[in-house]
């Protein structure tokens, strides 16, 4: 049970993950993730039932996801950096609720299975009831985060992105484009998206709602870990989720959402910038 | 601004009485998005079919004049406040001759005051929640209403939680695990349950009881619970997706209790998504996608057709929908008016049996008694039947029902 | 003066009487339902927009206080049988603690953080309503019967006119807070949150304040919300509802008690709209001929860049097709809203009602009412003795930002009266120095003290409070602010009025003499004829005396002003030396840093020359211009030895 729990915790930190993407290049992130798991896991849907195999809807589904990503950069997030204003937050809800709308409309309103490949049977490892999906989410959500951080760290591009979050002004002067770099990082979020609710799909279903309750969790680990900390989100993601369990389990199933809640506005008051997170300082 | 205002409100209130001056018109309302929309859709869908029909036909002999039934749809989405302005919004027409629909119990709750005030006749469906008609019967010393503007036509949770209880002790299913979601009707889904298990001679042995939100998709914790205490089957009241997720979890903690619950286990977004994992699973049904006769299959056929699906989303709203037009067509037949007052005269005594696809209804309802919220129930305990899920379809759990079901249908 | 009245109270007193009249000229209890909820909306929206529009934050739990309010009210009439206005009052009033008690975590938040612990919040008290059924119910419902008010059983339009009775005094009371000091605060927080502290005015306390005063409003339109409906579930107050709360407010004009009024009707009005067929057309079409135009001027103009001009075009382009081909608009409305909303967001930020006042303003010429005369400069400023005792001290002042020693073992002293320099070259530790003594660095150790009295450590607002102001080296005026509120902010001792006195329009008076107050301090610097301008549109070295003024508001005994001569050309540099000299005159102490030799020479009688964080030199200018050590700091050290 713990260990289910911490298995969403995973996704829940993946999700998160894409948060701290655009938020290290542009100090936003997109209120509207959730639809961009759903709007990706839809979409990866329609390419099975168009006929496409297996491994090439995964890459067909991410490349969705990015697409939807830069989308949502230059139309919700662009402009409103560009004037200094916080108009993000509220644009990409806009977005949110177009994508839900749409998706509404478009692929119904019913939940839908998702097909896998993988066996549905439980295996037990060390005594634990433990299905092959689920082990396919830790390894997804590894993988991804693993390649981007490889990324980031490895490549010219990549270390343009470190450069714009670490010092926006500093990087524009040494000739980096902090614009491209922002859309990159949408671009990646947008992946990391798609990725989410690809993995994810098979365990919940598809439907529009999918992604609104796990997108609050998502809220929470990010900013619990701290918007730039980095791997912070997978620790806190884990003991969130199996939190999430146990108090199910002990206290009731009503109040699962409760301790995630509370940790997060506990944290929030007690370390603003997240338990990993690195403190400012004030300047005039 | 005020203008802005000021101009749409009097355009609205044009606009409600531009419809042509000669139709009958009825107002078919219930949550077409959102969470509950499946239910909501298939009883408009199944409604708009019947409406079809009889306008095919020519329409309804009213005053030596055959009359069209015009439908005007409104969205409550399932949501209280949105549902008591569309009952605002339905009391305020002058010439609607009638209301049906309704899914969630909260928004009965919320909106049909506004209807029974304006007296104007209303037929819920499919909403179970006890508490729609209970909340106008005499309770202690605070009496109900006397007349009653309200009718339902759908298998309250009374008789369901009834018809639940009974399967699983029939089955020797002694030690049940409780689930619910924690809506309004999940939780007095729960109440129910409780209260038949009581009534029925406390021969259950509730082991746990256990709670789940709407989109909850992992239910692990619950199940364990359910698990460690025992439990041989599970007694569950909720909606299709999270159904599904209760389905999945058993088979991944290998627990083996049949899943017996509210009419909701039909829904095709349970029986999709648990797949193999929803088989055995019982649930109390007022119809059943299951060709039985001429007419029963000329309507699934049809319901096919026209909305472009090979399964009824709710099956059982859907046929619900389409009988309770049937029978409101009766009514306004014999009242000989579209005067929702008349109407529901006529309702409360039709003479007329009205052939529908889960009944042949004789006489559904009778002069309301404040004292016997049955007067205005249309479903008793006969009327409903055990339904099975097998392989991706619900089938009758008993054949014997499906012969029964045949013979009333004559 | 009449016109300003007419047209603005006009306005008012018009939608007033529509609204009150319409239940005795349409008996339609439809459209009576719908103007009940507008009223319940209205109050609620304009406690939304206290938080997001005057304080700037993306507040996502105003649902959740409609829920508490709700439920406060439904169990104090159910289980207590208390009274309509005594259970609105405690709807009221437990919405303010709440309020009071989020708002102490939450508001040292800023942005996207902010906005999660108040989306958190309501996810989580939905959860404890819905959970909490010994009480609430549960998800079961709570089904309340309006109790009688005074003795009166209200009926449907009755209960529309108290909505509509208390969303006019929630009204007037906004327009009271709004126009005094509390609304002058709340502007400035925006601006500069540092700066608004450093002038004394807590800025903190006025966060908190207000999202207690806007989260009570919240409340009380709970408490009518359940006396509308006498039914209530825990799921209605969620983030969906949230979502249209808030784009209500953004829609309509954030910052404007018109634009939370027509964010209210359209979120009642809008579900309607979509119902008509024929009437989303013809809106949606007047919306993209409004979009066209507004894009084309606006480009033209070159007030909007392409991006901004064209997307409402296209958005509002795809409704329009959109409505032509789509079966059945209802089943769209989410995704109608949104680009709606999307058009407006990008191509009016001001929202609805913030551009079409904008409009009317300038197409009627609107003049602001008139100011009264300017106070006598004594009553303003006292003299102060300029006795050269010690009027503030620094023992071993050190701050360290990790390795770096930017302040290292500082010590000196600055005598009542005086005007003391502190230079040295970049980066020497003058700025740090300043920074600690005003609070808004704690020193690492040492100990500064006024008076003889320690002052309070790491807190602008309670420096300022002890009578140490200051200017910045980089502007830190309330831009949106007109000079004349950015000088009635600061003054110190004019506001007496507690809160509830000012919503009830007591506090008019003291308003007048602030302005007055603040005129005479304008004269000062010689920026009377300035008053209205907007502190943004003022030229820089307007800007750099209007903060000298601002700075003398707090009435200091001590003022700190770092750099005032930065960049300012020749002739306002000489204005400034005859300002300083002006406020010598008034007997103020002050600490100047300067890199201009000359200005320093002429005004300074001891200057303090830092280098990398020590005293290098101190005595007067003429000495320590001659200090081997100083002029090693500021050439370099070749210059010393070719000396």
């Amino acid at each position: 049970m713990v260990v289910s729990g911490a298995l969403m915790g995973l996704v829940y930190a993946l999700i998160a993950y894409g948060f701290q993407l655009t938020f290290a290049t542009s100090k936003s992130i997109n209120f509207g993730q959730g639809e961009l798991v759903m709007l990706s896991a839809f979409f990866s849907l329609s390419l099975l039932d168009w006929g496409m195999p297996y491994w090439l809807m995964i890459p067909g589904g991410l490349l969705f996801g990015v697409a939807l990503g830069l989308v949502v950069e230059r139309t919700c997030v662009r402009l409103a950096l560009e004037q200094k204003s916080e108009g993000w937050i509220l644009m990409t809800i806009i977005f949110g609720l177009l994508g839900f709308s749409s998706a509404e409309n478009i692929w119904g309103r019913d939940d839908r299975p998702f097909p896998t490949s993988l066996p549905t049977d439980a295996l037990q490892v060390f005594g634990v009831n433990i299905t092959p999906l689920e082990i396919s989410v830790a390894i997804g959500v590894f993988t991804v985060m693993g390649l981007i951080e490889l990324f980031k760290r490895k490549t010219l591009l990549g270390k343009a992105f470190e450069a714009v979050s670490a010092d926006r002004d500093a990087a524009e002067l040494m000739g980096v484009s902090a614009t491209r770099t922002i859309m990159l990082s949408y671009g990646l979020s947008g992946l990391v998206a798609a990725m989410a609710g690809i993995l994810i799909s098979p365990i919940t279903t598809v439907g529009p709602t999918m992604a609104s309750a796990l997108i609050l969790k998502a809220f929470s680990v990010a900013v619990v870990a701290g918007l730039d900390s980095g791997f912070g989100v997978v620790l806190v993601g884990i003991v969130l989720g199996a939190l999430e369990s146990l108090t199910s389990f002990y206290l009731g199933s009503g109040w699962r959402e409760a301790p995630g809640l509370v940790l997060l506005i506990l944290a929030l008051a007690i370390r603003p910038n997240g338990v990993f997170g690195k403190a400012t300082i004030r300047k005039v | 601004m005020k203008k802005t205002l000021l101009a749409t409100l009097i355009m609205g209130m044009f606009a409600a009485q531009a419809y042509a001056a000669d139709a009958i018109k009825i107002a078919i309302s219930g949550p077409f998005s959102g969470g509950s929309a499946p239910m909501g859709t298939s009883m408009r869908d199944g409604a708009k079919l019947a409406i079809e029909e009889i306008n095919h036909a020519g329409g309804i002999m009213v005053g030596g004049k055959k009359l069209k039934i015009e439908a005007i749809e409104r969205d409550d989405e399932g949501k209280n406040d949105r549902g008591a302005l569309v009952a605002q919004e339905l009391a305020s027409m002058d010439d609607l001759s009638g209301v049906i629909g309704t899914v969630n119990t909260g928004v009965v709750l919320a909106g049909d005051k506004h209807l029974q005030e304006k007296g104007i006749t209303k037929i819920i469906t499919p909403a179970a929640g006890s508490a729609s008609m209970t909340q106008w019967t005499t309770k202690g010393d605070k009496p109900g209403v006397a007349d009653l503007s309200i009718f339902r036509f759908a298998s309250h949770d009374g008789i369901q939680a009834a018809m639940v209880v009974e399967e699983a002790i029939n089955r020797k299913l002694y030690k049940v695990a409780i689930l619910h979601d924690s809506t309004n009707y999940g939780v007095s889904g729960r109440d129910d349950l409780m209260s038949q298990i009581k009534l029925q001679g406390n021969k259950l042995d509730v082991v746990a009881t256990e709670k789940f939100n709407i989109g909850d998709k992992d239910m692990t914790a619950q199940l364990l619970k359910a698990k460690a205490a025992g439990a041989q089957a599970i007694l569950i009241w909720g909606i299709g997706p999270e159904l599904a997720a209760v389905a999945n979890g058993e088979a991944k903690i290998d627990l083996k209790a049949p899943l017996i619950g509210g009419w909701t286990l039909s829904m095709s977004n349970f029986i999709d998504n648990a797949g193999k994992n929803g088989n055995g699973t019982l649930m109390p049904q007022t119809f059943i996608e299951d060709p039985i006769n001429a007419k029963v299959k000329s309507f699934i056929q049809h319901y096919h057709k026209t909305y472009n699906v090979s399964r009824i989303p709710s099956p059982v709203s859907a046929a619900q929908g389409y009988d309770a037009v049937l029978i409101f067509a009766a009514a306004v037949k014999q009242a000989n008016s579209t005067d929702t007052h008349k109407i529901k005269e006529a309702l409360e005594d039709l003479k007329e049996p009205v052939k529908g696809v889960i009944n042949t209804w004789k006489h559904p309802f009778s002069k309301w008694d404040p004292a016997n919220v049955e007067t205005h129930e249309a479903f008793r305990r006969a009327d409903t039947v055990m339904g099975e899920v097998k392989d991706g379809v619900v089938v009758y759990a008993n054949k014997s029902d499906r012969a029964m079901m045949i013979k009333k249908l004559k | 003066m009449l016109k300003r009245l007419l047209l603005i109270r006009g306005a008012e007193l018009i939608a007033l009487a529509i609204l009150g009249t319409i239940p005795l000229t349409v008996s339609n209890s439809y459209a009576l339902g719908l103007l009940t909820l507008l009223a319940i909306y209205g109050i609620l929206l304009i406690g939304l927009d206290v938080t997001v529009g005057y304080l700037g934050q993306v507040n996502l739990a105003q649902a959740a206080f409609l829920g508490i309010g709700a439920y406060t009210t439904g169990l104090c009439i159910n289980l207590l049988g208390w009274g309509m206005p005594l259970s609105l009052l405690a709807a009221m009033g437990i919405t303010l603690v709440i309020g009071a008690l989020l708002a102490f975590p939450a508001l040292r938040l800023e942005g996207p953080q902010f906005a999660l612990a108040t989306l958190s919040f309501t996810a989580l008290s939905t959860t404890v309503l819905n959970e909490w059924e010994s009480l609430t119910q549960g998800a079961q419902g709570l089904s309340i019967s309006r109790p009688p008010l005074f003795g009166i059983n209200l009926g449907a339009s009755g209960f529309y006119w108290l909505c509509l009775v208390l969303m006019i005094l929630v009204w007037l009371a906004m327009k009271n807070l709004l126009s005094s000091q509390w609304g002058r605060a709340f502007e400035a927080l925006r601006d500069s949150p540092i700066a608004t502290d450093a002038m004394g005015v807590g800025t903190y306390r006025h966060k908190v304040a207000g999202f207690a005063f806007g989260s009570s409003l919240g409340g009380l339109a709970g408490g009518l919300y359940v006396l509308n409906f006498q039914y209530l579930q825990p799921q209605v107050f969620t983030y969906d509802l949230m979502v249209i709360l808030l784009l209500g407010v953004v829609l309509g004009g954030r910052k404007s008690l018109w634009g939370a009024f027509f964010g209210a009707s359209l979120i009642v009005l809008l579900p309607n709209l979509l119902s008509n067929r024929l009437l989303f057309n013809v809106i949606s079409a007047i919306g993209l001929l409004v979009a066209v135009a507004a894009g084309v001027y606006g480009l033209k103009k070159k007030t909007m860049k392409l991006f901004q001009a064209m997307a409402p075009v296209v958005s509002m382009g795809i409704l329009v097709a959109g409505g032509l081909m789509v079966e059945n608009t209802e089943d769209w409305r989410k995704a109608i809203f949104a680009l709606m909303l999307f058009s407006v967001v990008v191509g009016l930020p001001e929202g609805i009602m913030g551009f079409a006042s904008r409009y009317l303003t300038q197409l009627f010429r609107i003049d602001p009412p008139a100011l009264p005369a300017a106070s006598a400069l004594d009553d303003v400023l006292p003299m102060q003795p300029a006795d050269g005792k010690a009027l503030l001290q620094l023992r071993n002042l050190k701050r360290h930002f990790g390795g770096v020693k930017a302040v290292d073992d500082v010590s000196f002293t600055v005598s009542s009266g005086h005007i003391h320099g502190l230079i040295g070259p970049n980066g020497s530790g003058k700025s740090t120095a300043v920074n600690v003594i005003s609070g808004l660095y704690a020193p690492t150790s040492g100990e500064i003290l006024l008076h003889d009295k320690a002052l309070p450590y790491g807190s602008l607002f309670r420096v300022a409070r002890h009578g140490v102001s200051r200017t910045f080296q980089n502007l830190q005026l309330f831009g949106e602010l007109s000079a004349l509120d950015n000088v009635m902010l600061a003054l110190k001792g004019v506001y007496r009025h507690p809160l509830p006195m000012v919503l009830l329009g007591f506090a008019r008076k003291e308003e007048k003499r602030a302005q007055a107050d603040a005129l005479a301090l304008l004269d000062l610097v010689g920026l009377r004829d300035q008053a209205r301008t907007k502190a943004k549109d003022l030229t820089y070295g307007s800007q750099r005396f209007l903060e000298i003024a601002r700075a003398l508001a707090c009435k200091p005994q001590l003022l700190i002003l770092d750099e005032p001569a930065a960049g300012l050309s020749h002739p306002d540099a000489g204005n400034l030396v005859n300002i300083i000299k002006r406020v010598h005159q008034r007997g103020i102490t002050m600490i100047l840093i300067e890199h201009h030799m000359d200005v320093v020479s002429e005004l300074c009688d001891t200057v303090t020359v830092l280098d990398g964080g020590k005293i290098i030199a101190e005595g007067t200018a003429e000495v320590v211009k001659r200090d081997p050590l100083v002029i090693k700091a500021y050439l370099g050290a070749a210059e010393v030895t070719a000396a």
